[in-house]
């Protein structure tokens, strides 16, 4: 395997709050290859944000303690100097988030942003840099690109906006894009647009993707690999197939069953209610002692749920049924037996 | 009601119960507030000594050691002693006393000055801001009509017009105040007015009186709460410069502006006949300005959301 | 069986557009709802869907009048809800609820859950006395789920899920007989989706509710939908049962549309074939000619700019239709000039008097 364009080690993020510690990220560990895809999947409260704001040094320091280590392209991203994140963001990390309006300047033409973010990080003229901007908006699909550059944001749609986000994320073809919740606020049409482009864009340039969402559909469609956050922690991670197709953590089969699911056959012409995760996440600043899903968990399958706290673990029965060399982890005392 | 089709039904299968969330006590809006201001210091010795002083204006009668008007000739500007501790002016009246009695006028003046603009103002803020179109065109016209006005001129305007007298002063410095009263509640309304409650509220069927007064008004108040302690000192001061200029209230009766008027005359041989008025001037404007200061930060819904979750 | 209950028919909501300055003349209009004809029966969910910006919001507020239609006739039970007056509209109001989107912005943050719960039974009157009002808020909290012993907490105590269950007990209070959902599960994590849906369909079972279920999401909208119909940029282009819509769609709108959804499978969605829509959703102050999709649709051929399409029976679904050229050229031909002011056409009496597009207060 070829090395990793991104190593997240034992990341932990702590928030000061006027409610007390929030442990808001407890402990996370993955890689992300080149020309690779890791979903982050959890809802609302997860830490999945977090635990990418953290890595691109975007908490505030007053409140956050971010321990761990990131290593991208080899290099210690929370271990960065500020000056150096800065060189790093664009060629090393490009980033995509949910509201396309909040990350562009709504008093600046496309193509001035555009321009700005390559001459920052390469020495070029400004023509030439005008140049390769209308070449990136025509790569991310706007029309017309040579009068879209003139164009403010308010001038576009949500779709198209987001596409100049990405263009600009792409603009210095960096090593891992991150994307938070892109899709989110797009309809399905577009979201589909924004999904074939980001993956065409991928498998041309090679670039490590992580792809933050809480829409399990869109994960089945674009991730290689998925990894379930909740309470702050890897829940399960593998493979996208062996994560949604045969999910072994209480929680990921929660989650999946909560979906309505059009595959499955009617009985007496209705669809069956749909299974729920009873409760709400646990808050960040007072968080479980074992499991962190036990209080909510249908199972309870194991004497130490309550009180100790399980390990990461190779779903060993089910990554052999499946001869998959890839592993398949979930962070549960009642995982095997529990179907 | 219809016979409902009821293919596999289980008809009344509870739902899962979610838990309720960690009990905190349902506290009213207005002790929590209460709660948040006492964190802030300087706001809550701000509103202390503003208690103090209504106190004082409160008790005048009881707690000045001297009647306004007890003159004595052999003791006229006096410097400051232990029997005067503010000294006393040209008629040797004590002006420990003048400055005790004088803060029920001015604070009179200025309390019901502004309740004047406060209600005046707020109705046509909440009828603009909440019904638009020609209804707001006709009424912020006038109130930029009114606001248009140097706000001494239009006071001095409207005593010209109508006489000099505390009466007068505060009908004369509440309609100074009605525009910015106004203002304030017609840009807070437009933003409440836009939310889903108030649409939510409109859904079930509320009236259009119930709608401002249950849930728009509510809602609007806070930045109406802090421009009310803003204008508060400001009102305070204009009763000050209107006395000043002779259009509050009438000699003898004390004020602090007509004192501060009258100690013009001995600023050389008596620092302390102007100073210790204006120094209560000072005092309480300072305390409102401080303790709107902090209203707008405990106000700020933005202070109430840290305690929320801090998930995304 | 199914008898209509609430019917539309040529439902315009036209915003119009003033130029700045003292004047403000009308200079166009947002037609953000433009002819919909519509039928909702007694007891049957009926799912809206339809991408944002395509009406289908603003159609199910001016259903209640919660936005002034500027023209057409919304029918409820019999009466003609834009001819109400005052009073009458009230009495619509209790039996026609909505639920919201956002449960954060729904609920006055400073007014308790049973302040919430009790303002429509205070509005129209309903369980006199204090003592029977809160016996009926606990009774309606019970329903939804919640424990009535929270009546006194504040909003701001609960989670969405919580609050939304709020927002539909709010909306059951007058005992109404329909109910429409306005996305009211899109800011909901998924768990707490599915316990928002499972709800909603049981209070539909066991009240005998009539439901309009407004959604962007195709998946939730199936699954809980008797019917579905879909709007694009004003219009109500395709509508049938949920299953021959779901399964069989006959619009190419709808098919795309279909075609775009996420489903959790990854063997599925590597081996779907999607039809990927060119451009974007033209802006509803500039509506094509004759068929509103055809600048986007893949199958667009000679007719489809001259005639605009009517609803049509497609399909071997019964009560399955689509206003689509493929299945033959129905509807009204369209003078080219269409962006001049309109000729004679059918809906011109109706949209011209009344004050556009207004809120309703």
């Amino acid at each position: 395997m070829t090395a990793p364009v991104l190593a997240v080690e034992d990341l932990r993020v702590q928030l000061r709050t006027p409610r007390g510690t929030a442990h808001v990220v407890n402990g996370l560990d993955y890689t992300v290859g080149p020309g690779e895809t890791v979903a982050v999947v959890g809802e609302s409260g997860s830490g999945k944000s977090v635990s990418v704001l953290a890595l691109m040094g975007l908490l505030p320091a007053r409140t956050a303690t971010v321990t761990g280590r990131a290593l991208l392209q080899g290099e210690d991203l929370l271990a960065m100097s500020p000056d150096r994140l800065r060189q790093v963001r664009g060629p090393g990390i490009g980033m995509v988030f949910q509201d396309p309006m909040t990350s562009l300047n709504p008093v600046l033409t496309v193509g001035r942003q555009l321009v700005e973010g390559i001459r920052a990080h390469q020495q070029v003229t400004r023509q030439a840099a005008r140049a390769r901007a209308v070449e990136l908006l025509a790569e991310v699909g706007l029309p017309d690109p040579q009068r879209a550059v003139d164009r403010y944001p308010h001038e576009l749609s949500g779709g198209m906006r987001q596409r100049v986000v990405i263009a600009i994320a792409l603009s210095n073809s960096p090593a891992l894009l991150v994307a938070d919740e892109a899709t989110t606020a797009l309809d399905v049409t577009v979201q589909a647009q924004i999904i074939d482009l980001v993956e065409r864009l991928q498998s041309e340039h090679g670039t490590g993707v992580v792809w933050i969402t809480h829409d399990l559909g869109v994960v089945a469609g674009i991730a290689d690999r998925v990894l379930v956050m909740y309470g702050g922690r890897c829940v399960e991670d593998g493979t996208v197939d062996d994560v949604l197709e045969r999910p072994a953590h209480p929680y990921t089969r929660g989650l999946l069953g909560a979906l309505p699911d059009l595959a499955e056959p009617l009985s007496d012409g209705r669809r069956p209610d749909l299974a729920t995760i009873p409760g709400v996440p646990p808050p960040p600043t007072d968080l479980p002692a074992g499991c962190v899903f036990w209080p909510r968990c249908p199972v309870r399958g194991d004497a130490r749920c309550e009180t100790e706290q399980p390990p990461l673990a190779f779903v060993e029965s089910l990554s052999r049924a499946t001869g998959s060399s890839l592993p398949h982890r979930a962070a549960t005392w009642c995982g095997e037996g529990a179907r | 009601m219809t016979q409902l089709p009821t293919p596999g039904a289980n008809p009344a299968e509870p739902p899962p119960a979610e838990p309720i969330p960690p009990s905190r006590p349902a506290r009213p809006r207005w002790r929590e507030t209460l709660g948040l201001l006492a964190r802030n210091p300087t706001a809550a010795v701000s509103a202390v000594v503003l208690v103090l002083i209504v106190l004082v204006a409160l008790f005048d009668e009881t707690l000045a050691p001297d009647g306004p008007n007890d003159q004595d000739q052999s003791i006229a500007l006096q410097p400051p002693s232990w029997s005067h501790p503010f000294g006393t002016d040209e008629f040797g009246r004590d002006i420990l006393s003048r400055v005790v009695l004088g803060a029920g006028t001015s604070l009179r003046v200025g309390f019901l000055s502004v309740a004047f603009a406060l209600v005046v103002g707020t109705l046509i803020g909440l009828l603009a801001g909440f019904y638009g179109k020609w209804v707001d065109d006709v009424l912020m016209r006038l109130m930029d009509m009114l606001f248009a006005f140097p706000a001494v001129l239009l006071a001095i305007a409207v005593v010209a017009i109508r006489g000099t007298g505390p009466a007068n002063a505060i009908l004369a410095i509440g309609i100074v105040y009605v525009p910015i009263f106004a203002r304030v509640t017609r840009a807070s309304v437009l933003g409440v007015r836009e939310e889903v409650y108030v649409r939510a509220s409109r859904s079930i069927g509320a009236s259009d009186f119930r709608l401002l007064t249950r849930h728009v008004l509510p809602n609007a108040a806070p930045p109406i709460i802090v421009q009310t302690s803003i204008s508060l000192a400001f009102a305070v001061l204009a009763e000050a410069a209107l006395s000043f200029l002779g259009l509050g209230p009438r000699r003898p009766n004390p004020s602090w502006g007509l004192m501060l008027a009258d100690g013009r005359g001995f600023i050389e041989q008596a620092w302390w006949y102007s100073v210790f008025p204006g120094l209560a001037i000072v005092l309480t404007v300072l305390c409102f300005n401080l303790l709107g200061d902090g209203l707008r930060d405990v106000l700020d819904p933005r202070q109430r959301t840290l305690t929320a979750g801090s998930g995304r | 069986m199914s008898d209509v209950l609430l019917s539309a028919r040529g439902l315009e909501v036209h915003f119009p557009i003033r130029s700045g300055g003292a004047l403000r003349r009308t200079t166009g209009a947002v037609r953000a709802v433009d002819g919909v004809d519509l039928d909702i029966h007694r007891g049957e969910t009926l799912g809206l869907v339809g991408e944002s910006g395509c009406g289908k919001s603003t159609l199910g507020n001016a259903l209640l009048r919660l936005v002034e239609p500027t023209g057409g006739t919304v029918t409820f039970d019999g009466t003609d809800v834009t001819a109400l007056g005052r009073r009458q509209l009230r009495e619509l109001r209790r039996r026609a609820g909505m639920v919201f989107q956002d449960p954060f912005a729904s609920l006055d943050p400073r007014r308790t859950v049973a302040q919430t719960v009790s303002e429509p039974l205070e509005v129209h009157g309903l369980h006199g006395g204090r003592r029977e009002r809160t016996a009926r808020v606990g009774e309606l909290l019970e329903l939804v789920g919640l424990d009535p012993a929270v009546a006194d907490r504040y909003p701001h105590e609960f989670s969405g899920g919580q609050r939304q269950r709020v927002g539909i007990a709010r909306a059951l209070a007058g005992e109404p007989d329909f109910l429409v959902c306005d996305e009211a599960i899109a800011s909901l994590d998924v768990s707490v989706q599915a316990q928002v849906l499972n709800l909603l369909r049981r209070l539909q079972q066991q009240l005998g509710l009539t439901l309009l279920f407004i959604s962007h999401d195709l998946s939730a909208v199936r699954h809980v939908a008797d019917r579905i119909a879909v709007m694009y940029l004003g219009r109500v282009v395709e509508v049938g049962p949920a299953e021959a819509v779901g399964t069989h769609p006959q619009m190419p709108y709808t098919q795309a549309l279909l075609s775009a959804v996420p489903v959790p499978h990854p063997e599925l969605e590597r081996n779907r074939q999607r039809i990927v829509l060119r451009g974007d959703v033209p802006s509803p102050a500039a509506v094509p000619s004759g068929c509103r999709f055809r600048t986007r649709c893949p199958q667009a051929f000679e007719p489809c700019p001259d005639v605009d399409p009517a609803l049509q029976p497609v399909g071997p679904a019964d009560g399955h239709l689509a206003a689509c050229h493929l299945h033959g050229v129905v509807g009204t031909p369209v003078s080219r000039e269409d962006d001049v002011p309109e000729g004679p056409t059918p809906g011109d009496a109706a949209r011209a008097p009344r004050d556009a597009g207004r809120e309703r207060r």
